[in-house]
């Protein structure tokens, strides 16, 4: 399909000798906005590592049917809770880390970078923030200038690791429109995580459901979020 | 502070001071970021178990030390990024062993406790000029690689994943990190001993981590505070008649305290 960004064949993924996602035939389109949810340890952030080449496929392949083949460049959004808060680090400081696979090795930001991470921030209505220490920003704010870090990479596609996870109703609203305008706006492919019902009900535009026994299906939102979907994903949850 | 310039061998302590201050202090704030305070600690027990293994096979110390720290070095940064093991239980082990194998080796070798002492208590009182030459050639190296590569050590310790997937290698430069750390810290601990080099590769970062709001804050007040007290720790030990290592010591202990009370009572 000449409008998809990644296709997944027969993909198998697992660490060591365990298999968490099973035979994954599953394929991502540009400008897609794409919500993956699943119960607890279904392999939600497993299949972004895959996606982002972080962990290489048991079985099966992961294509990107570009002109040339390559990889799409992806902006990575972690989970916050990952990122070490004792590292001193302004918003401006974190930001700027989303250009440093652009320098070459052993080559510092300029002013240039400087600049994109600032015009990123304000993209993410954090410019007035850029001096603040990240650490003693809030919730919302922090995912916000995470977000500018991974635009500071100019990336083909946003993958996003729960990115409302921990915030109130209207933090996560935030957050939410500001992927859904980017989307909009840009046409940037949006991929993100999340075990939050609401945030794949009011913003995604289609849905990947992985179920506990390791496959995934994916289509439209209004089919996947159909209870009998929903009954299969979470089958052994409810039990 | 001009009579103390006035002798000879007052210069070369305070520049070994200053040399080893200006090299360690940096480094300081990964080293209590990246958890591996003690390996200074470590480190220091097998260079010492290094020069009784020289002294027992006739190599030079120095420099089967040198090895064996780079290599102690090595093997950190590839256990750095272990899903299976915590790295201060490695360093944890280090200690112990080298403590271990440096009294065993001693034990048979003709001579050598002098040697092993002074690679833990190494003088900063007696630093040959040759050394300072050595120092001045390896931290300014270990400087510039800081500098230079200063957003691989920064991405590589923060958010590893992040580097990955932006295509830079994790392991290659958390082994160029932990070499240049290793090279830095044998020559230190050979110029001014195991107490100072220790206390150089952790109260400066420790303080300065306390006030910095940004990486870039941190490495300045790391780097002003640590050279402000070596050389405040010289002055007094030269003044008051006391041992300077220790005097130095004392003065970043009495620094990290008054940050750390500070830091307290901003939060409160």
């Amino acid at each position: 399909m000449p409008n998809e960004l990644l296709r997944m064949r027969g993909v198998t993924l697992g660490y060591g000798s365990s298999r968490i996602l099973d035979r994954l035939d599953f394929a991502v389109e540009r400008g897609d906005f794409l919500g993956v949810m699943g119960p607890n340890g279904s392999g939600k952030t497993t299949l972004l590592r895959a996606i982002l080449g972080l962990l290489r496929p048991q079985a099966g392949s992961i294509e990107f049917p570009s002109a040339d083949g390559a990889p799409p460049r992806f902006g990575y959004v972690p989970q916050r809770e990952r990122l070490d808060p004792h590292f001193p680090l302004s918003a401006l400081e974190v930001a700027v880390m989303g250009r440093f696979g652009k320098m070459g090795a052993m080559r510092r930001a300029r002013r240039a970078d400087y600049e994109i991470a600032r015009e990123c921030l304000a993209r993410c209505r954090m410019q007035r923030f850029a001096g603040r220490p990240y650490r003693e920003l809030s919730g919302g704010q922090q995912q916000r200038v995470l977000i500018a870090r991974a635009l500071a990479g100019e990336p083909d596609a946003l993958l996003l690791d729960e990115p409302t996870n921990g915030m109130d109703l209207e933090a996560e609203r935030a957050v939410m429109e500001l992927l859904q305008d980017l989307q909009r706006e840009r046409g940037t492919t949006i991929v993100f995580v999340t075990h939050l019902l609401s945030a794949i009900e009011h913003f995604a535009r289609r849905v990947a459901l992985i179920t506990r026994d390791g496959s995934i299906a994916s289509g439209a939102k209004e089919n996947m979020l159909a209870p009998d979907s929903l009954a299969r994903a979470y089958a052994e949850e409810q039990e | 502070m001009s009579e103390l310039l006035s002798i000879r061998f007052m210069r070369n302590v305070l520049l070994a001071g200053v040399l080893v201050a200006l090299g360690l202090a940096p480094l300081s704030i990964y080293v209590v970021l990246r958890r591996i305070v003690f390996v200074g600690a470590a480190v220091a027990e097998i260079s010492s178990a290094g020069v009784a293994l020289a002294v027992l096979f006739n190599f030079e110390p120095f420099a089967a030390a040198l090895v064996l720290t780079i290599a102690t070095f090595l093997l950190f940064s590839r256990a750095a990024d272990s899903p299976r093991l915590p790295l201060e239980a490695l360093i944890g082990m280090l200690y112990a062993g080298g403590s271990a194998a440096a009294v065993l080796l001693i034990v048979k070798a003709p001579r050598g406790e002098g040697d092993i002492l002074n690679v833990l208590f190494g003088n900063i009182l007696t630093v040959p000029t040759a050394l300072l030459w050595l120092m001045l050639a390896v931290f300014a190296i270990v400087s510039a690689i800081q500098y230079l590569a200063a957003k691989e050590f920064l991405i590589v310790a923060y958010d590893p994943d992040m580097a990955r997937a932006m295509g830079i290698r994790v392991d290659r430069w958390n082994t160029i990190f932990y070499v240049a750390m290793g090279v830095a810290v044998a020559v230190a601990i050979r110029g001014v001993g195991a107490l100072l080099t220790f206390a150089l590769l952790v109260a400066p970062g420790a303080a300065a981590l306390c006030f910095a709001e940004s990486m870039a804050a941190g490495f300045a007040i790391a780097t002003g505070l640590g050279l402000a007290a070596t050389v405040v720790g010289i002055v007094l030990s030269y003044s008051m008649d006391l041992p300077t290592g220790p005097a130095i010591v004392a003065i970043l202990t009495a620094a990290f305290a008054v940050s750390y009370c500070w830091a307290a009572l901003r939060r409160a």
